[in-house]
């Protein structure tokens, strides 16, 4: 199976699973036996490791190193290194502060924002990007590539945790944005954008509306 | 944090029992030897869907072959599990028990406990049993997922594509016209030959290049197997594998269709034009290629000749050697100093490549008869003026100033023009000089990556008639194995859009795919991804790509990996 197999879902669906970190090793830069996969599989490493750091957790749990099938010693160090790592970091959501459900609901909001389209696609379009150029030529720097995936990636993460706290209960945006740890006027601006979709209704409650996930 | 619950249901997915049997290999002591297989056979018991668990002292023994059988007979058993050592080595076999004792053979399932396991960890008998156990609780799970498949078969057109005809593409076109294959051979100029149609007397034979190259152009023409297009290039290719429709542009803008199982690529080389370099006129500093019309005309010669090396090329333009230039200087040299033996013959080089026998007796010769081999650095190239030349030798570290009434440079030789365009007609890549990129420099040095396209001469880079002919030997021998099949089988690990409704024809699997196994076609619901399993070599690129998720891998399907990856971490 070759690196550009794993998809960006593999490689938050472990996390989800109980796993700590993740590892992804590849053939040699230049060198994939399939021609771009592993160039490709940086891509994505890199993607999901934008999204784990949006959700908070701690970007050392997903690494990826590229090594020759004849370098074994290579990949014991490789392992070895971040295993020391994950071992200073320690089990999942415990130095980031984020456990029990909220973890769950991060890591299920991060789960179903690379199984959605719009993450697909930014993901699926960097190769391009950065490498043979948009409709009009332009090709873009990694840098700027970053930029535009945390931006896309942190809206969509924050969209699906939305969706799967008020999927739970019903509550009220002041609220919503306590649980979420972010500021009340966002999250009523996304709010209204869910609304106008109907993703979400809104009902009476006592002194301020309550949200629903539809 | 808790695992959520996707107990998955231990029922195969025709609805049928699920019998999964597993075979732990002692490799004699190589596994047995550092970690507990009785154990591990213990374990594998237990697992869910297991309903059959046996130890082995080889089991890629006739021993150990024929209990899988009995297992696979005795229990019904519906999956086979063997934790053993490498598929690379084993998994032919063990596929081939399985169906031999009536079981789709990708209804089996290999665990690597020796490479993976045993070899790894000799010092930790207990870790390492405990880990053999994870492997072969991961190898269960995803064997409970596992669907039958059947290999693909596609037929292959008896006929072949060739596309240059110079000597590279003559010689395999006849290489595989006389085995009985139809060749359509497509030469873009007039003329077939390719250089050789510029050359005099070529080296090592000494014999006359229009002559051999004439030779071959009428043994081709005469070929009931070849038709010969000239004036002609490729400008359009469809297909794959086995069944290439090609469309020819010809004189006039007359098109013609062609249908061909494989391809040759043979388009040559082409040497630079060294306008600007060295006070290059035609007339009194020329080319090699021009020189050689001098030589061959063979009327008065010029005296006093000065050749200069690397021209255009080693630089920071074009850092390559070119390799057969200055074996050409030399040849020349020599041609010269065979009719005006008092010639003055200098050879401005920087390093001299005359590799092989051959070669290397002819530079001998060459220093034998009286001409003169000077260094020189790329910081302090020759200086050309009237009647002379000026040098500072690298050896003596002083100026050098030789009469010249002749300067022939020995220029950079470059791919042929169109090959950018054949790059992208064929989907086959050049490397950075724009030289086509075999698919692997040791191992496949005259396939490219795209299966049953082939390359050979001096297109791969520059090389001699002889390294010609012995490739484009090698590319007929490589395609005849294609031709002569009539068909082609591939390992059912492919990618299948398994939903085309969802598909929104975006484009982008079939941009990425490295081998052009995917294709848009329109359709009556739109622009759609067609797979072309045939072509298709399990990479799954396209599957990790697909932003609607509708692609799915044979055999190594999303649920079956992490079926494997929930298995591994939820321990035993
Ligand atoms: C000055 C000089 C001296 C040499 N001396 C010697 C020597 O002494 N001994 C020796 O062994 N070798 C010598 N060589 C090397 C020799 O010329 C090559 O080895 C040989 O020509 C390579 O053959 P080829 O068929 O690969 O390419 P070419 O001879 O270049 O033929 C390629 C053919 O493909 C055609 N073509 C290109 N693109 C397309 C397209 N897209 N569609 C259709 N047709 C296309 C071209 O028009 C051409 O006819 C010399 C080369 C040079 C330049």
């Amino acid at each position: 199976m070759c690196a550009g197999r794993v998809d960006t879902v593999h490689l938050i669906h472990p996390f989800l699973e109980g796993a700590d970190g993740v590892f992804v090793g590849s053939c040699l830069a230049g060198e994939c036996h399939y021609d771009t996969g592993n160039s490709q599989a940086v891509g994505r490493v890199r993607l999901v490791r934008i999204i784990l750091e949006s959700a908070g957790l701690d970007g050392r749990r997903l690494a990826m190193k590229m090594m020759s099938s004849a370098e074994g010693p290579k990949f014991v160090e490789y392992v070895t290194r971040f295993v020391q790592d994950l071992k200073e970091v320690g089990p999942l959501g415990v130095i980031e502060g984020i456990t029990g459900e909220d973890l769950r609901i991060k890591l299920t909001a991060a789960l179903r924002a690379v199984e959605g389209e719009k993450v697909r696609w930014v993901a699926g379009k960097r190769y391009e990007f950065t490498e043979t150029g948009n409709l009009y030529g332009e090709t873009f720097t990694d840098h700027e590539i970053g930029r535009m995936f945390r931006e896309i990636v942190a809206d969509e993460c924050d969209l699906q945790e939305m969706l799967l706290r008020l999927g739970k209960e019903a509550m009220t945006a002041r609220d919503l944005a306590a649980r979420m740890k972010t500021s009340p006027p966002v999250i009523v601006r996304r709010l209204s954008d869910l609304l106008r979709l109907r993703m979400v209704e809104m009902s009476d409650g006592e002194g301020a509306p309550l949200w629903k996930a539809t | 944090m808790t695992a959520p619950d996707n107990s998955s249901s231990q029922e195969p997915k025709d609805g049928e029992e699920l019998r999964i049997g597993v075979f732990v290999c002692r490799c004699g002591t190589n596994i047995a030897g550092f970690l507990d297989t009785e154990t591990v056979r213990e374990y594998a018991q237990t697992l869910p869907g297991v309903v059959f668990a046996k130890e082995n002292l080889f089991t890629c023994s006739e021993a150990g072959v024929s209990e899988i059988k009995r297992g696979i007979e005795e229990n019904r058993l519906n999956r086979v599990v063997v934790a053993a050592c490498t598929p690379r080595t084993h998994e032919p076999l063990f596929r081939a028990t399985c169906e031999e004792a009536g079981l789709n053979p990708f209804l089996f399932e290999f665990v690597n406990i020796r490479e993976q396991c045993s070899w790894v960890h000799k010092s930790a008998r207990d870790s390492a049993t405990n880990k053999a156990k994870d492997l072969v609780r991961m190898g269960v799970a995803r064997a409970a997922l596992l669907e039958a498949q059947t290999e693909i078969r596609s037929p292959v057109v008896a006929s072949a594509l060739i596309i240059g005809g110079g000597i590279a593409g003559l010689s395999a076109a006849l290489s595989l016209a006389k085995r009985g294959f139809e060749v359509k051979l497509v030469e873009k100029k007039e003329e077939m030959g390719g250089m050789l149609r510029f050359l005099g007397r070529i080296y090592p034979a000494d014999v006359d290049a229009r002559e051999i190259v004439s030779a071959r152009i009428e043994e081709a023409a005469n070929h009931p197997n070849i038709e010969i297009f000239t004036s002609t290039q490729v400008s359009d290719l469809r297909g794959y594998i086995g069944n290439y429709t090609a469309t020819l542009r010809g004189p006039e803008d007359r098109s013609e269709g062609i249908t061909v199982g494989v391809i040759i690529v043979a388009t040559g080389i082409r040497a630079l034009v060294p306008e600007g370099l060295y006070g290059y006129d035609g007339r009194r500093v020329v080319t090699q290629i021009q020189f050689e019309q001098e030589l061959r005309k063979g009327g008065d010669l010029p005296h006093q000749v000065v050749f200069i090396q690397c021209v255009g090329s080693r630089n920071r333009e074009r850092v390559y050697c070119s390799r057969i230039c200055c074996m050409t200087a030399v040849r020349q040299a020599l041609m010269l100093k065979e009719k005006t033996p008092s010639a003055g013959v200098h050879i401005l080089y920087r390093d001299l490549q005359c590799y092989g026998v051959e070669f290397e007796e002819l530079l001998r010769k060459a220093k034998k008869v009286g001409v003169r081999f000077v260094a020189f650095r790329e910081e302090n190239p020759p200086v050309v003026d009237d009647g002379s030349v000026t040098v500072i030798s690298d050896v003596l570290g002083s100026e050098l100033t030789v009469p010249a009434d002749r300067v022939v440079l020995s220029t950079a030789l470059l791919p042929d023009e169109s090959g950018a365009a054949t790059s992208k007609l064929l989907k086959v890549p050049v490397d950075a000089d724009g030289f086509f990129l075999e698919a692997h420099v040791k191992l496949r040095p005259l396939d490219f990556a795209t299966e049953g396209i082939f390359v050979c001469g001096a297109c791969r880079w520059p090389c001699t008639v002889s390294e010609s002919i012995a490739q484009a030997l090698g590319a007929a021998g490589r395609a005849s194995v294609y031709l002569a099949a009539g068909e082609v089988a591939v390992e059912p690990i492919v990618a299948v859009l398994f939903d085309e409704d969802k598909c929104r024809g975006c484009g982008l699997c079939a941009s990425l795919c490295p081998y052009s196994a995917i294709e848009m076609v329109e359709t009556d619901s739109g622009t759609k991804a067609r797979m072309i399993s045939v072509a298709c070599k399990g990479c799954g690129v396209c599957a990790s790509t697909c932003y609607r998720r509708v692609i799915r891998m044979e055999h190594y399907s999303d649920e079956q990996m992490q079926a494997q990856i929930s298995a591994c971490l939820k321990g035993s």
